[in-house]
């Protein structure tokens, strides 16, 4: 019935009034109020009262004068904004009053808001954003899956049927890794190139800026000399000319007419090895064109991609995937284990990276929690010396809620300016970890501070604030006036509450940096174990990549030719060891499989022999320092007419030949093998090489030599080991290569530590980070531990002076104080233990050849927290011992 | 001195603000001195209850001010009722009897 009927924005209106307004406001009813009291006064007056005696009757009767104007500021509605300025100038003037104070706290937070912040960057950059492609969340990977090969590529001819008869998808698409070599004008030049088949730019929901992308035809093998070029290429190797498109350009020594530029920023969607191999690297795309026989179906190189339709998903399509899948093995042959794995491109991208971004984040939100624990223990202290200010205000009738506010307020702004000094050290610092992520870490070029870094700060500066003063805070208005004034600022210990939250902290605060310091520990010595490996190869080892024109090399015989001269005028240079040609290079996520059977045994039903395809000629595993297990190296006799011959590895010898000598077993690609010609014969077996440093286990391989291969490899690697610095080899190498084909690009010349630095580079960016957060929170968590004993030995001066003057000796007071803290931080300690146990398990796709419950880690760093805590202790016990008796008995 | 003292009920200060200004603007000091008058002294309003109710009045729109002078020539706040004040008397004034007539019923019927 009492309804209120004005409009929400009429009052609204007159509230910012008012506080526009606010000093004529306070005029007026302080002028307000005045008028009625002297009226008042009159009326006394007029009934006969002294002038002296009508003013004493006239206040009595008025009462609280400041309190009426409350009410009334209340009743306007101005009050609460009233009472944050109040509360922001009380504040400020508070932390001017005690600047130290203000700024440790200051640059403790700033300094974990900023890492957090920073942190963040990468993660909406790298996890949050999406991917540069449109509906990014309706694209999916597509690959063949068994037990041995989680994701395996593609056979074009199932990948053309797949997208066929598929109704799953708005478009499907396949793409394969295949550099160019561009001549012609200047100096030539490897290009990165990618084959894609028709409708791949669709797909990802790209358009080119310039011309269109290849149709149908451009499959049909014959029709596929055209070429879509990146904005990069266009503008640096063609000037950005308008008239690119028709033009001729010379790839591999073969015309390709340009049809398209796509516009700067086409982000390439990744492979199987690398969720972003080149990424936005690619400089031109070729057509991929089937050729061959599609009845054969063995061979498996190209990648899938697809666009699920709007109402489909990723389970369904999966579904009726796998049932064609199935229909098509029935048309040739059976596919055994295989299986179709559907995986969404976002996840492929950027889910390797995920658990460790993860991670990186929970340890900057521990240490962020390490200096709230410091905050908060400040700000009690500070609290329990204001006692005696805050008990005033309450017995002059401060509500409990103004207090708490009041303090609130003071601690929302230390963490606010915390928090702009944080972002401009996020901004810093998110650029100094782009520079530190790993070469291959997707999507680094989308980390920014931007606008969601930003609110995330300000979230964060606002928790952080509430977080570390809220506890406080109520603590501080619990206070009983009474008592707190009856005290006053000496003796008051803070009561057993108090002290408790303290110990909480102390306890909190070790536990935290514990887990920290254990996750870097383990980081550590997984790094070390990867750097460690018995890898299998040589780091000081010059390599170079080569490839050689097809249209120019044409037969078996030339390469084999041009390889032979290349390695011995290598081998003629001063200094040079051994050198070598192969088709790849360990650790650099080369993954060509092939099928092909073994003589005198079955593969089981419906599935194939499967290793590894490599080629290599005769030096290269004695260059790369690759040991020979059993039987012979290749030698310059295993010629194109000679028996054919490859090389093995052990993980292959162990596979399928198990505890027989495989040396001198035969192997062939052909179904029907006709004649001794179509059979390989195993000469040698060599040390494993694993695919990466962290990987289970070496794949199962085999090399074929570099003068029997029929089917050419599109690059050659050029392997040098040499007595001198590496290094030096570098343009006598050029020069060889210049001296036989002066048209040929040498690219990628690097050594092959630079492969094994490069290989470990997630890892150790992994310990680094967490291992600068650990020691970051052990600082922190000695700085609270030191704080909090220093401040009970303070308050308990007078008692430690009234021990001594009874008779305790300096060692008693030291290990009353000691064990005292040592109970904190042994409790502290065990949790932080016991919680790392629990939360390392997280760690275990990061870590190699480490239990996440490694013994070794968690009793060295739990016994370095403690010693580290207990000597931080030790300072301010050793002071408990100079407390004089004669001081401490006059005080009391 | 004074006859008997009625604390007044929550609300009611309200509408007897409401209604005082019914017949004219009015000051502060005006408005509690008809009060009492008018109730021959039974009913006082505090200036510490007065002052914020005129102010929460005014920002709810019930009641407007303006500066002027009083009969002794000084310079005072005076209150007017606004159209909306005037509809929100009528319903609480109606309510209030209402309130009144079901209270007495009940005392005299039990």
């Amino acid at each position: 019935m009492w309804n209120d009927l004005n409009s929400p924005l009429r009052a609204l209106g007159f509230r910012l009034r008012a506080l526009l307004r606010r000093s004529a406001e306070e005029t007026e009813l302080n002028e307000e109020l005045r008028f009625h009291f002297e009226q008042q006064v009159e009326k006394y007056r007029l009934a006969g009262l002294t002038e002296e005696e009508a003013r004493r009757r006239a206040r009595l009767l008025f009462g609280g004068h400041e309190q009426v104007k409350e009410d009334c500021r209340e009743a306007r509605g101005t009050s609460f904004v009233e009472n944050a300025r109040q509360d922001v100038r009380y504040a400020l003037r508070q932390l001017r009053a005690n600047p130290t104070f203000a700024v440790v706290i200051v640059l403790t937070l700033a300094l974990s808001i900023g890492a957090n912040s920073a942190i963040f960057s990468v993660i909406e950059g790298v996890l949050l954003k999406p991917l540069p492609y449109r509906q990014p969340d309706k694209l999916v990977r597509i690959f063949f899956t068994n037990e041995v090969f989680p994701k395996f590529p593609l056979n074009p001819f199932d990948f053309r049927d797949f997208r066929a008869r598929s109704k799953s998808f708005d478009g499907m698409a396949a793409f394969t890794r295949g550099d160019v070599q561009l001549s012609g004008s200047g100096v030539p030049v490897r290009l990165n190139g990618m084959g894609i088949t028709s409708g791949y730019f669709r797909v990802l929901g790209l358009a080119p800026e310039l011309g269109r992308e290849f149709d149908a035809k451009a499959e049909i093998p014959g029709n596929s000399l055209r070429v879509i070029l990146s904005d990069r290429v266009w503008r640096d190797r063609f000037g950005a000319s308008p008239d690119i498109i028709g033009r001729k350009v010379t790839l591999n020594a073969q015309p390709f007419t340009v049809v398209g530029v796509m516009p700067a920023g086409t982000a390439h969607p990744g492979n199987e090895y690398q969720p972003l191999a080149y990424g936005e690297d690619v400089d031109v795309w070729w057509p991929f064109a089937f050729g061959g026989d599609p009845a054969r179906r063995g061979s498996h190189f190209i990648e899938g991609i697809g666009r699920l339709k709007k109402d489909v998903t990723l389970a369904e399509a999966n579904a009726e995937m796998n049932t064609l899948l199935t229909q098509i093995g029935r048309e040739y042959g059976g596919y055994g284990s295989w299986r179709l794995l559907l995986i969404s491109l976002n996840d492929e991208v950027v889910g390797a990276s995920r658990q460790l971004l993860l991670v990186l984040l929970g340890a900057v939100g521990m240490v962020l929690l390490i200096a709230c624990a410091n905050a908060a223990n400040l700000m009690l202290t500070r609290a329990a010396a204001r006692q005696r200010e805050i008990a005033v205000r309450v017995a002059l009738g401060a509500q409990r809620s103004r207090v708490v506010r009041q303090l609130l307020t003071e601690s929302l702004l230390i963490a606010c300016v915390g928090g702009a000094l944080g972002l401009a050290m996020a901004l810093a610092g998110a650029k100094a970890l782009v520079s530190l992520l790993p070469a291959n870490f997707p999507r680094a070029h989308d980390i920014h501070v931007s606008a969601p870094v930003f609110l995330f700060t300000l979230l964060v500066s606002v928790a952080t604030g509430v977080l570390f003063g809220l506890a406080p805070a109520l603590q501080a208005s619990r206070t009983d006036p009474r008592e707190g004034l009856h005290k006053g600022g000496r003796a008051a210990t803070g009561g057993g509450h108090q002290s408790r939250l303290r110990n909480a902290l102390v306890v909190s605060e070790v536990g935290l940096a514990c887990v920290l310091l254990i996750g870097a520990g383990l980081m550590l010595r997984s790094l070390l174990n990867l750097m460690h490996l018995d890898r299998g190869f040589e780091e000081h080892v010059l390599t170079a990549k080569l490839s050689l024109p097809r249209d120019q090399y044409k037969t078996d015989e030339s390469r084999a030719q041009f390889f032979g001269q290349l390695v011995a005028g290598l081998q003629a240079l001063p200094g040079v060891q051994s050198t070598g040609v192969g088709s790849d290079l360990p650790w650099t996520g080369y993954d060509d499989n092939s099928s092909f059977s073994i003589e005198g045994k079955q593969p089981p039903p419906h599935e194939d022999f499967h290793a590894r395809y490599h080629m290599a000629g005769p030096d290269y595993f004695r260059a790369l320092g690759t040991p020979l297990l059993r039987g012979r190296f290749f030698t310059d006799a295993d010629k194109k007419d000679a028996p054919h011959v490859i090389l093995i590895n052990h993980a292959m010898a162990e596979r399928y030949w198990p505890g027989e000598d495989a040396v001198g077993k035969r192997i062939t690609f052909e179904d029907h093998p006709k004649n001794d010609k179509d059979w390989l014969r195993v000469v040698g077996v060599v040390g494993d090489v694993k695919d990466q440093p962290n990987s289970r286990g070496a794949e199962p391989a085999f090399w074929w030599s570099a003068y029997q291969v029929t089917d050419p490899f599109p690059d050659a690697l050029v392997v040098v080991r040499a007595d001198a610095d590496p290094q030096l080899l570098v343009d006598a190498m050029r020069n060889q290569v210049a001296k036989l084909d002066p048209a040929l690009a040498v690219a990628d010349i690097r050594s092959m530590d630079k492969i094994v630095t490069a290989s470990v580079s997630t890892p150790r960016f992994a310990f680094l980070l967490v291992g600068l957060f650990g020691a970051l929170a052990i600082v922190l968590a000695a700085i609270g531990t030191y704080g909090v004993i220093a401040y009970s030995v303070t308050q308990r001066t007078s008692e430690f002076g009234l021990r001594m003057a009874l008779g305790a000796r300096r060692f008693d007071v030291l290990r009353l104080v000691l064990l005292q803290a040592g109970k904190l931080i042994l409790a502290g300690t065990a949790t932080g233990v016991l919680l790392a146990l629990i939360l390392a398990r997280g760690l275990k796709s990061l870590i190699y050849e480490v239990s996440p419950a490694d013994p070794l880690t968690f009793t060295a760093i739990g016994f370095a927290v403690l010693v580290i805590a207990i000597v931080a202790c030790y300072i301010p016990a050793q002071k408990a011992t100079k407390a004089d008796p004669m001081v401490a008995l006059r005080a009391e | 001195m004074s006859p008997e003292r009625i604390d007044l009920p929550q609300g009611t200060l309200d509408l007897l603000i409401l209604r005082t200004l019914s017949l004219e603007p009015q000051h502060g000091w005006a408005i509690s001195e008809r009060v009492q008058q008018v109730s021959s002294d039974v009913l006082r309003i505090q200036q510490g209850s007065l002052y914020p109710a005129l102010h929460r009045l005014e920002r709810r729109g019930w009641i407007k001010s303006k500066w002027g002078t009083s009969e002794n020539n000084r310079r005072a706040k005076y209150y007017e009722l606004t159209r909306m004040g005037r509809k929100q008397l009528e319903a609480e004034t109606d309510s209030w009897r209402k309130l009144t007539a079901a209270v007495a019923q009940v005392l005299e019927s039990i």
